[in-house]
């Protein structure tokens, strides 16, 4: 049964339909009753602290720098989900994200002007080093993958080392400074009025989007019936295709309702001739990049972990080791692929960091790991293998940034965050573990 | 492995990270070029310093600083007269510090340099020196015992001189305070002391100041945003944060007091990051990064800690105690640190510590790094024209003089 756990459980034992109290009719959605949850607690969070504030706190501005400072801990927890759904742990992803940012430092502002006789003025420079970049995530990866699964040290051991020994690289790597001074180009991954794809773009995305929702159910729908599955009702698919087109044009509204800065609006306005009109001129900054490739991360992830082979047999695995090894799994190539996946994921959101920063630091992802496995596990993932899900880790990490962004926001200190975010973890697993018993 | 097991086990990985990260990560990273020391004094060997055989327990050198400019300060001076020169590097732990403290001893120490990884847990080591009559030079950071001599730059007189600089550009207004890790008594105690000395609370009394980020009512604790381990990444989210909030409440930031480099690049990232322009902002280490900024116009000060200069002081003084002389009467040789850096008095001075002890002290004099004494950090040899210059436009009448 775990290994089916990332898809509705209603799927498999259609409703009764007699029964017509409230909990019937969501299940009848068979919408997932932990993510909505998380849905509705983050507005609840998010209300919060608009109170709190006075009233300031939910403008859409402050909503996109919160996505944006969730976006590499989001992009990393999605392959964290694989990891301990595949009951192994990965307590290195802190310092690959700091040796891959360091790389792209490194190679941009040194490296390549120097000995590979790339100027700044070369085509798709960062385009390169970002390559070079993912590949050494990818191999780090690899490597103690290969240590797990072929010659059995423990995940906890190999990536404690990895944790320990990767910091102490980047010393090296670096001569112990900072460096700093990325391509522009590069600097787009990281956010910004400028990192951002444009409101033009952005109303595209709404409507691609809105499309993909519409015809995803249609797709849906049309399969169960012609596998004879139980089908929802009409006004539940009704209220999904509502509900769904609703969220994406609300996040396009609120990505547009972010202008760009009245300085460098101004400045553009002047660099194009453009009059500035009365009251300012507003150009809307659209969805920052950071927050694309979020969504992009998820959607991809989550279709490997649903609907790819590997996904699957990464939750049979989670689900009983035994049992998939009997199979006929190839469980050792397996558990390799999840730490090669979170390796090129801690290199994505390696890039987001850098280009953020315009640079790289010694200290940069020291302790990701540990909002990474937090958002992991308030997103529903657990530590007994075989349950998990990519969009609850997405969720997790925007829950937990939304708690440290909204308490950073009010003036409580990093002392005050953290009682409040290591509280928030303990209560979001111990909802887990009481609604498991309580037996769904 | 059993579920029950691995679920254990997760605390547990915690606890050691914890434990990992614990002591390096409450430090403020100091970076600079690694770069051989060129300006050492090369004095004949004379008498008594000859075979005098000078030990330095690092506790780490994980910061850049230590290998890069502090040690070939002490060697330098300790070698140039005819002494010798042995060291130890404790990676952060305390435990390694005193082993490493007795390993110098039996290899015939005659005078110790102690940089502690904390000021009471080095304790039985300088009771194993005081018993065998070796003395001890407190480099850098404190040592809570009677005896030792605390050889230091004044960290108050860095907050001051932030302080000093940024008030003086912005003399009122609204201010953003960014401060350091909460445990470490650098970033709770002594930089905001000094920034007091130079009446940053006497202008929020008198409202000619408006700190825009304070956390509650008391004056220091509450005032600014903590950064944990002095993280660049954290100081970025803390300061989009509150750039964030002051455009929602119409709110201008008119000068940002950053405690050090770390947090001041995090700043900076923030506020481009935001396209704010760039109001007065400080920051103190002379990281190459952040001197670089300085001559790009986006940080207003960098308070640099000459450590060649702490380490050459450190190396005739523990040469000076080599020959016998009484630390109470030590005096400094006049023109052997820089006049900008030295102390007010070049004898011994008294120090009160805050676990109430009474040492011997030279405390020494950061130096204010602003646009128009670049020049100083590159005489020093401290950065690199390159680095100090990168993506300066030379041309334009705007370059600061130093990289021109």
């Amino acid at each position: 049964m775990t290994n089916l756990a990332d898809a509705p459980p209603q799927a498999v034992s259609a409703p009764p339909r007699q029964r017509r109290s409230f909990r019937d009719l969501v299940l009848q959605t068979e919408i997932n009753f932990r993510l909505f949850g998380m849905l509705v607690a983050l507005a609840v969070i998010l209300l919060v602290f608009h109170v709190w504030s006075g009233g300031t706190f939910l403008r859409p501005e402050n909503m996109l720098s919160l996505a944006v400072q969730a976006s590499g801990i989001a992009v990393i927890s999605t392959g964290m989900v694989l990891v301990i759904v595949s009951r192994n742990i990965d307590l290195s992803v802190g310092s690959i994200v700091g040796i891959v940012a360091m790389t792209y430092a490194v190679l941009m502002t040194d490296v390549m002007p120097g000995l590979l006789g790339m100027a700044g003025d070369f085509p798709f420079r960062w385009l390169i080093a970002l390559g070079l970049g993912m590949g050494l995530g990818l191999a780090v990866g690899a490597l103690q993958g290969f240590i797990i699964a072929y010659i059995g040290v423990p995940s906890f051991i190999v990536t404690l080392g990895g944790l320990l020994s990767i910091r102490g690289a980047i010393w090296y790597f670096s001569r112990g400074a900072a460096v700093s001074g990325l391509d522009e180009d590069f600097q787009l991954i990281g956010g910004g009025a400028e990192g951002s794809i444009g409101g033009t773009a952005t109303w595209v995305v709404a409507v691609l989007g809105s499309a993909a929702i519409l015809a995803l159910l249609y797709y849906n729908r049309r399969q169960r019936r012609r596998y004879g599955f139980p089908l929802r009702p009409i006004w539940a698919e009704t209220l999904l295709a509502s509900l769904g087109v609703l969220f994406v044009w609300g996040l396009a509204w609120v990505a547009n309702r972010n202008f760009w800065p009245r300085g460098l609006a101004e400045a553009y306005a002047r660099a194009n001739n453009i009059p500035i009109p009365e009251g300012g001129l507003l150009i809307p900054a659209g969805l920052p990049y950071p927050v694309v490739i979020v969504i992009a991360v998820a959607l991809l992830m989550t279709w490997i972990a649903t609907r790819r082979r590997f996904g699957r047999y990464v939750y049979a695995y989670g689900g009983n080791p035994e049992a998939a090894e009997l199979a006929g799994i190839n469980t050792r190539w397996t558990i390799m692929k999840t730490f090669m996946l979170i390796g090129i994921l801690c290199a994505i959101a390696g890039a987001i960091a850098a280009a953020r920063l315009n640079g790289a630091t010694l200290d940069i992802g020291v302790s990701y790991e540990l909002y990474v496995i937090a958002a992991a596990v308030v997103g529903g993932t657990s530590f007994a293998g075989g349950i998990g899900t990519i969009p609850g880790a997405v969720l997790g990490a925007f829950v937990m940034q939304a708690i440290a962004y909204g308490l950073s926001y009010v003036g409580v200190n990093s002392p005050g965050q953290n009682v409040v975010a290591g509280i928030v973890l303990i209560l979001a697993v111990g909802f887990d573990a009481w609604n498991r018993r309580r037996g769904t | 492995m059993s579920l029950n097991r691995r679920a254990a086990i997760l605390p547990a990985a915690l606890l050691i990270i914890a434990a990992c990260g614990g002591p390096g990560a409450t430090q403020a990273p100091t970076q600079g070029p690694t770069q051989a020391a060129t300006d050492a004094p090369t004095t004949a060997p004379t008498g008594a310093t000859a075979d005098c055989t000078v030990a330095v327990s690092w506790n780490n050198f994980q910061q850049p600083r230590w290998a890069a400019h502090d040690q070939p300060g002490i060697k330098d001076t300790v070698e140039a007269a005819g002494g010798t020169y042995i060291d130890a590097d404790a990676d952060l732990s305390n435990e390694q510090q005193i082993t490493d403290v007795d390993t110098l001893i039996s290899r015939g120490a005659d005078v110790l340099i102690l940089l502690a990884q904390d000021t009471t847990a080095i304790l039985p080591a300088v009771d194993t020196a005081n018993q065998e009559g070796i003395p001890i030079i407190a480099y850098d950071r404190l040592i809570e015992d009677p005896e030792v001599l605390y050889i230091t730059f004044d960290n108050v007189a860095v907050g001051r001189a932030e302080a000093e600089a940024i008030l003086e550009a912005v003399p009122e207004g609204n201010y953003v305070l960014i401060k350091g890790d909460p445990g470490d008594p650098n970033a709770s105690t002594f930089l905001p002391q000094g920034w007091d000395e130079a009446g940053l609370k006497a202008k929020v009394d008198a409202g000619e100041i408006t700190i825009l980020n304070m956390s509650g009512d008391n004056w220091p604790e509450d005032a600014g945003t903590y950064t944990a381990a002095w993280a660049t990444e954290t100081a970025q989210d803390n300061m989009e944060t509150i750039i964030d909030r002051a455009v929602a409440e119409d709110n201008t930031i008119d000068a940002i007091l950053a405690e050090n480099d770390s947090t001041a690049i995090g700043v900076v990232a923030a506020l481009e990051a935001k396209s704010y322009g760039f109001p007065p902002l400080s920051g103190q280490d002379g990281d190459p990064a952040n001197l670089n900024n300085v001559a790009l116009g986006k940080q207003y000060v960098d308070v640099w800690k000459n450590a060649r200069e702490l380490g050459k002081a450190a190396g005739a003084a523990a040469l000076a105690l080599c020959e016998g002389q009484d630390m109470a009467s030590l005096t400094m040789e006049e023109g052997l640190v820089d006049p900008s850096v030295a102390p007010d008095s070049l004898t011994a001075q008294d120090f009160e510590t805050p676990g109430g002890n009474t040492v011997k002290s030279f405390i020494l004099k950061p130096t204010p790094i602003t646009r128009e004494n670049l020049d100083l950090v590159l005489e020093g040899g401290w950065v690199t024209k390159d680095q100090l210059c990168q993506g300066v436009d030379t041309a334009s009448a705007e370059a600061p003089e130093a990289c021109k």
